[in-house]
């Protein structure tokens, strides 16, 4: 209830904002206070809604649908407070809030910059709207009470102390399918208990709960990180706005500057934490998937990253040349394409237009919020373009010569095309489904790989050249020593890794380059200009990356396996036991440990299955064993208590002089078998028999076996042959006489009873190289980063 | 400006011609009607709903997983996938399958399990009740 009025609140006076700076811009005096205040006010109900669903989370207010759908009482406290963001409404609301909280720092750091606040807050103050529409009651707002439309609760929710209630006897439902009941929350249902004066919070004592995929640590950062990452992006493009706004395209570079560098480390971050967090819980081995989810926030990142380098010529040659500088349009452009990418990205991922086919997960009650959200996108895309186009003939006037051959301008821009160039690929193979279409992920890997050499080659050859005009000469001197070491570190690489592809020599090559060249800078510059370091620190850890992105992409080896309880097994050059398995949280969860050892170092893994109270599902945790060098990584695949006596043997067929390899044994069928005397019968229609020669190899020994066909009275009858030696038994199920026989393979005990069950962990294990440097590229490159914010904002000022 | 126009061009140019060509290389078609997927030997993307009276099986030593997909005309396939079952096969509305027909069945090399949102999750279970 407070809470749709605290958002109705913050709509109106976001309005009341954005109409006030709109007439401030216009010149109207006595405008700006009350559109401040009007933001204030704005920015005060939304903390209010926030922490008021919040409440309702800790709370467990399960009258509210969005707690209910999303939360239950059982997670700890952490979890539950991410909930807030797990469903569609509350992850609005947590870009919203943070939206806000950044809107009152740009009001802070505008206003105390000639007239640039109504400029830049009247197109803030409009994206805040818009995200405050999205979450109003109008549309979507996270406040709707669990009654208001008819739901269906599975009565394991309810209060059983109320079963007994005559009442309530109208409004259980049986789901014959399923086996489960439900009690109908309706308007009706809640009317009845209001006035039996029964409060709805006593009645539904459970909510649906979180997904057990995002019950992990890293999902409590990311997504914020990530709604930051968002929410920042809105401040370059209103930059951007309020510079086309007012014609003057001098000071939104270097004002807006700071916020691009903050907007894209926070992103990048949020990015690959997602990656980490894909790497950690699902199990399926990797950090990144290409998956549209991924895609679409990478997308604005390689944009904006672009953006930040054009900037740098744009900042350069206004005070090189006075005027506009170079590549103003291009700023513009790619400022408003970061947004609205942002926008576009959010779009992609909760429209379900993404769908993977015509099955659309989302039904009608999200289809209005995604109407919405192209009225948003096509908004500021049209008033973007339009703005654009009134200011085109101006913005021609661009200052300073063509860009030199050697010139740092040329080679930065050069590199920011190759980055678009990567987010137009990536756009397209994101987009095509919806045109019903759909890529496999090597066409991002092989479009991408050629751009990422590109990119390191640029990057150290960029930060070699001066500005405006070099002589050929000079570059060449420059180059020849980094390029040297570059060399001999590449071929040392290539030789000491095996490095056996053109491509992957190659991206080992350029990033070894980026690293060198921005490593001797950097020592150069240490301790003169610390503050100068960000973009050698950035390049640096992004060279880190590439190494690690290139050694576990192109060597890492996988393998599945199964291990039986205390037999050891030899994978990917470790011993593996399995030494059964333990529960624990309360008897719900399974860990299943593995004793892993190398030269005598013994390490115990845990990878743990469990059934999901959430969805009934049986998910499967990795678990890695993590090191510089190389993670090992063990994902549980299925565990079987019964292994052995399980085991009914397994069909094969073989023609004549045939191998076959089946659970290691290789067996070859050689001959046919038949004894003088079942020749003579044969020949004289008594019963006879045809014996199978089958030779066996296991564990370097070889055993042979002969079952055989019979033939007796008109019936026909197979044998089987053991060989106790190889715990083997071959039972011939079928023979055709030109050369071919059917037999069953399995163990000895396979069908004796009272043996001792085995017990089988299959697991999948994977190592892979250097995967540590992806962690620690990132690492430096947000410091990097860091450092760059820390210096623009100083400058920012002058 | 006319060097910028060069190599930025050439950078677009080129890339954008290698990603049209790789592009068809690399696509994968919807193909919704299992009576197509069947005849194409191309790789495919279909959905389709578990058949869940055929159950499934799991063959654990050779970590094969196998099926039946229907699709919405009742025509049904099935699939074999090199892997583990999915995390949340059973309680999926539909599931996706990339791969080829091919022997009888369709090899599946990607599984992407689709699970009813809450939404249809209540729509469905209104269905059943009031029915």
């Amino acid at each position: 209830m407070w809470g749709n009025i605290f958002l109705t609140l913050g709509l109106i006076s976001s309005v009341f904002a954005g109409i006030m700076y709109f007439l401030s811009i216009k010149g109207y005096e006595n405008t700006l206070k009350p559109a401040r205040f009007g933001f204030y006010v704005a920015a005060v109900s939304v903390f209010a809604a926030s922490v008021l669903l919040m409440s309702a989370i800790l709370n467990h207010q399960y009258e509210l649908k969005y707690v209910f759908n999303y939360s239950n009482d059982d997670l700890p406290l952490g979890l539950l407070m991410s909930t807030f963001y797990a469903g569609q409404e509350g992850s609005f609301m947590l870009w919203l809030l943070f939206t806000v909280i950044i809107g009152l720092v740009l009001i802070k750091y505008t206003s105390s910059r000639d007239d640039l606040e109504p400029r830049v807050m009247f197109t803030f103050t409009l994206a805040t709207f818009f995200l405050l529409v999205m979450v109003s009651p109008l549309l979507k707002s996270p406040f709707v009470y669990i009654w208001k439309n008819a739901t269906y609760i599975d009565i394991k929710k309810i209060n059983p102390d109320f079963f007994s209630q005559g009442f309530l006897q109208n409004f259980f439902f049986q789901d014959t399918s399923s086996g489960k009941s439900f009690i109908k929350m309706s308007p009706q249902l809640y009317a009845i208990l209001k006035s039996a004066g029964i409060p709805l919070n006593k009645f539904i004592i459970h909510g649906r709960g979180l997904n057990p995929l995002l019950q992990n640590f890293w999902m409590q950062i990311h997504p914020p990180m990530l709604f930051i990452g968002f929410a920042l992006t809105t401040v370059p493009f209103a930059f951007a706005m309020a510079a086309l706004i007012k014609n003057e395209y001098k000071d939104w570079i270097r004002q807006s500057l700071p916020w691009t560098l903050a907007a894209m480390m926070v992103l990048g971050l949020a990015i690959m934490l997602g990656g980490y967090w894909s790497y950690g819980v699902l199990g399926w081995g990797g950090y990144w998937g290409w998956d549209p989810v991924e895609n679409s926030s990478l997308i604005p990142w390689l944009v904006g990253v672009a953006l930040i380098h054009t900037m740098l010529i744009q900042k350069k040659s206004l005070t090189l040349y006075g005027g506009i500088g170079k590549y103003a349009r291009t700023n513009l452009i790619l400022a408003m394409l970061t947004y609205l990418l942002v926008l576009y990205s959010t779009f992609l991922t909760r429209s379900g237009i993404l769908g993977d086919s015509s099955v659309h997960s989302f039904v009608d009650p999200g289809a209005i919020v995604y109407f919405f959200l192209i009225v948003f996108i096509l908004t500021f895309f049209v008033w973007g373009a339009v703005s654009l186009v009134l200011r085109w003939k101006y913005l021609e006037k661009e200052s300073g010569e063509e860009d030199a051959f050697w010139s740092r301008e040329l080679a930065l821009f050069t590199g920011a095309v190759a980055l678009l160039a990567s987010a137009i690929i990536i756009f397209v193979g994101t987009s095509a489904p919806i045109f019903g279409q759909s890529v496999e992920t090597r066409f991002y890997d092989e479009m991408n790989l050629p751009i990422a050499i590109i990119i390191g080659l640029l990057n150290g050859l960029s930060l070699l050249l001066k500005w405006k005009f070099n002589k050929g000469k000079d570059v060449l001197k420059s180059l020849i020593p980094p390029l040297t070491v570059s060399v001999i570190l590449t071929l040392l690489v290539v030789l000491i890794g095996g490095v056996t592809d053109v491509m992957l020599a190659l991206l080992s090559f350029s990033s070894i380059f980026t690293f060198v060249v921005n490593g001797q800078i950097a020592i150069r510059i240490i301790t003169k200009k610390a503050l100068s370091l960000g973009p050698y620190v950035t390049h640096i850890g992004m060279a880190i990356f590439f190494i690690g992105v290139l050694s576990t992409g192109g060597y890492s080896k996988e393998v599945s396996v199964d291990l039986v309880k205390g037999q050891t097994e030899q994978v990917l050059g470790y011993n593996f036991t399995f030494l059964g398995y333990s529960t624990f949280d309360s008897g719900k969860k399974y860990k299943f440990h593995v004793r892993v050892e190398k030269d005598n170092t013994v390490i115990e893994s845990a990878p743990v299955m469990y059934i999901s109270e959430f969805n009934g599902e049986l998910m499967r945790e990795p678990d890695i064993i993590a090191g510089f060098v190389k993670d090992l990584y063990i994902t549980p695949l299925n565990y079987n208590s019964n292994g052995g006596a399980a085991n009914k043997g397994k069909q094969v067929h073989l023609n004549k002089g045939e191998t076959k390899t089946v659970n290691r044994v290789s067996l070859t069928f050689e001959d046919f078998y038949r004894s003088e005397e079942s020749i003579k019968n044969m020949s004289e229609g008594k019963p006879f028999s045809i014996g199978v020669k089958i030779k066996a190899v296991k564990d370097g020994k070889t055993a042979e076996l002969i079952p055989e066909f019979q033939m007796g009275g008109g019936q026909k009858s197979f044998t089987t042959a053991e060989a106790p030696e190889l715990n083997l038994k071959v039972t011939l199920t079928n023979m055709n006489a030109a050369g071919s026989v059917d037999i069953i393979v399995s163990d000895l005990n396979s069908n004796i009873n009272g043996i001792q069950p085995k017990e089988v962990f299959a697991i999948k294990a994977s190592i892979k190289p250097f995967v540590s440097l992806i962690w620690i590229g990132v690492l430096i490159i947000t410091l990097g980063f860091l450092i760059a914010v820390i210096k623009r904002t100083k400058e920012s000022r002058s | 400006m006319k060097n910028k126009y060069i190599f930025g061009g050439i950078i677009i140019v080129i890339f954008l011609g290698v990603m049209a060509y790789l592009f068809t290389q690399t696509n994968i078609s919807y193909e919704n009607d299992f009576a197509k997927v069947m005849q194409t030997h191309r790789t495919v993307r279909a959905t389709g709903e578990w058949v869940k009276e055929r159950s499934y099986k799991i063959d654990p030593r050779n970590k094969v997983f196998t099926f039946y997909l229907k699709d919405a005309e009742g025509n049904v396939m099935k699939v074999v996938y090199k892997g583990a079952m999915p995390n949340n096969f059973e309680s999926s509305s539909s599931v996706v399958v990339t791969g080829k027909f091919k022997n009888g069945y369709f090899e599946a090399t990607n599984i992407l399990t689709k699970c009813p949102s809450k939404y249809q999750q209540e729509f469905k279970e209104e269905q059943k009740s009031t029915s």
